[in-house]
This record gives C-alpha cells, sequence and structure tokens, in this order.
C-alpha cells in the first residue's frame, strides 16, 4: 500500500467524520439535502483514490446515481412543503439573453458528439439542459423516448458484435459510443423541463 | 505523492470544513462552500490521471447545482 492511498484514505475519512457530524448538527432538511450532495463528494474520492480503470469505471455511474437520487430527494422535498415557483418578472430585458441559449446549447452539444460515449453525453446533455432551462419548451418527449429505445437497441447489437465478430471491434465501438450519447442525452435533457411546460 | 494530490486533499479538508459548518448560515453560502470540496476532488483525480470521470463530474455538477438552486429558490433565500 503506497503513503498516498494511506493518506488520501486518512484525509478522506476525517473529511467524513466532518461531514456526518455537520448532518448530525442539522435540523433543516433543505440544509440536509445540501449536505448530501457534500457526502457524495467524499464517497467518489474514496473510489478515486483506487487509482485505475476500475476508479473511472466505479465513478461514472456513481454521478449518474448521485444526480438522480438529488433529483428526486429534491422534488419530494418540493411536494412535501408544498413550495410553489415564485413570480418575479425580470428586472431588465436585453437581447443575449434570447440568443446566447441557443449558441452556447449548439456549442455544448457539438463538443459532447466530438466526445460521444458516456462523457460526451454528459457534455450534450448540459447543452440540452441549458437550452430548455432558458427557454420555454414544446417538445414532443415521446420522441425523445423513442430515440432513447433505439440508443439501447444498436447499444446491445455492438455488445454482439463484440461478442460474436470481434474483428469489427471498431465499428462496434464507434456503434456504443454514439448510442449511449443519445441515450444519456435524451435522459438527461429531461432535468431542462423540471419548470413544468405543455407536454410534460 | 504529487503536488496536485496534496493540494487536492488539503482543499478536501477546508471544502468539507466550509460546507459543514458556513459562517453565515443561509442555503446560497452553503451551495456555494459545497463548490471547494469539488474543486479537491478534482484534483484528486487529475493527480491519478482519471480523465472521463473529472469530466463527467464537471458536467454532473453544473446539473446539481441547476437542481439545488431550483429548490432554494422555491424555499426563498433564508
Amino acid at each position: 500500500m503506497s503513503t498516498a492511498y494511506t493518506v488520501g484514505l486518512l484525509v478522506a475519512v476525517a473529511g467524513l467524520i466532518i461531514g456526518f457530524m455537520a448532518i448530525v448538527r442539522e435540523r433543516d432538511d433543505l440544509h440536509r439535502i445540501l449536505l448530501t450532495d457534500l457526502a457524495e463528494v467524499l464517497a467518489l474520492v474514496l473510489i478515486a483514490l483506487v487509482a485505475t480503470d476500475l476508479a473511472e469505471a466505479l465513478i461514472l455511474p456513481g454521478l449518474v446515481v448521485g444526480i438522480s437520487e438529488l433529483m428526486a430527494v429534491s422534488e419530494v422535498y418540493i411536494a412535501k412543503e408544498g413550495l410553489q415557483k415564485p413570480h418575479i418578472e425580470p428586472a431588465f430585458h436585453i437581447e443575449v439573453m434570447d440568443s446566447a441559449p441557443g449558441i452556447l446549447a449548439l456549442i455544448l452539444v457539438a463538443y459532447g458528439i466530438v466526445l460521444s460515449g458516456f462523457t460526451g453525453g454528459a457534455v450534450a446533455a448540459v447543452g440540452a439542459v441549458f437550452y430548455f432551462m432558458c427557454r420555454d419548451h414544446a417538445e414532443q418527449f415521446e420522441l425523445i423516448e423513442t430515440v432513447s429505445g433505439y440508443a439501447w437497441v444498436i447499444w446491445i447489437a455492438a455488445f454482439f458484435i463484440f461478442m460474436f465478430l470481434p474483428q469489427y471491434w471498431l465499428f462496434a465501438v464507434m456503434m456504443a459510443g454514439g448510442a449511449i450519447l443519445l441515450k444519456v442525452m435524451a435522459k438527461m435533457s429531461l432535468v431542462g423541463t423540471m419548470r413544468g411546460g405543455s407536454n410534460v | 505523492m504529487t503536488p496536485e494530490f496534496i493540494l487536492g486533499c488539503v482543499i478536501l479538508i477546508i471544502g468539507v470544513i466550509a460546507a459543514g459548518f458556513p459562517r453565515p448560515r443561509t442555503y446560497l453560502s452553503r451551495l456555494i462552500c459545497l463548490e471547494i470540496p469539488g474543486l479537491g476532488l478534482l484534483l484528486i483525480m487529475l493527480a491519478y490521471d482519471e480523465m472521463l470521470a473529472l469530466v463527467t463530474f464537471i458536467g454532473v455538477t453544473a446539473i446539481s447545482t441547476f437542481v439545488l438552486v431550483r429548490v432554494v429558490e422555491r424555499r426563498g433565500l433564508e
């Protein structure tokens, strides 16, 4: 066991003790939700200390589970407290606020497609989420779900190519990368619609 | 023990204390303090060359900030 691993483990355990002390002392529910995010970061440190490809493979699903758990808990909290969206008029109106979301979303989605795979899906999804949050949206979500379903089928087909026709591995990697990009993006872009809309 | 790793560990501990016991105890200050341990984690990932995990963590942090700000906005700044 290397020194770095021991030191990192000690730091992570110290952080976990401080973090859980803070959670125990906290009375307000929303503060506790915020501290859950801190606990997630500390858990990811523990995994990152493994420092191999295994760590990377474990961190990616950990992140996705973490974000979906955070969304679910925050939705439950809003429903429990019966909180309403505040109606505040924007203080000023400038033209760039209308045009910027489209351009930024386009850049992020294009970069995500270049990256491809899981990371590309996440980056492209941030672009889509940003666009949906800044603009009103009237998208047909059945279409997104259909695309997501086909992407899953392509992903599985790529795995069959890996198993039965291993000489075409590059083609299968490309298929799997593109499909998982579509899948992650379709799922995560639903986050952007949490403000409500006609089709949700 | 690379410099990134040591710096990451130091920032992580500072960030955990800052996010656990923020000075003005408001939602917003705690949300901002939560970025500090995230930076420590990023430096630790950088020390171990975990590029994919690093990039995805940045993307997911952006979305989780959206989600949390939405709750804080509805709850009211307090």
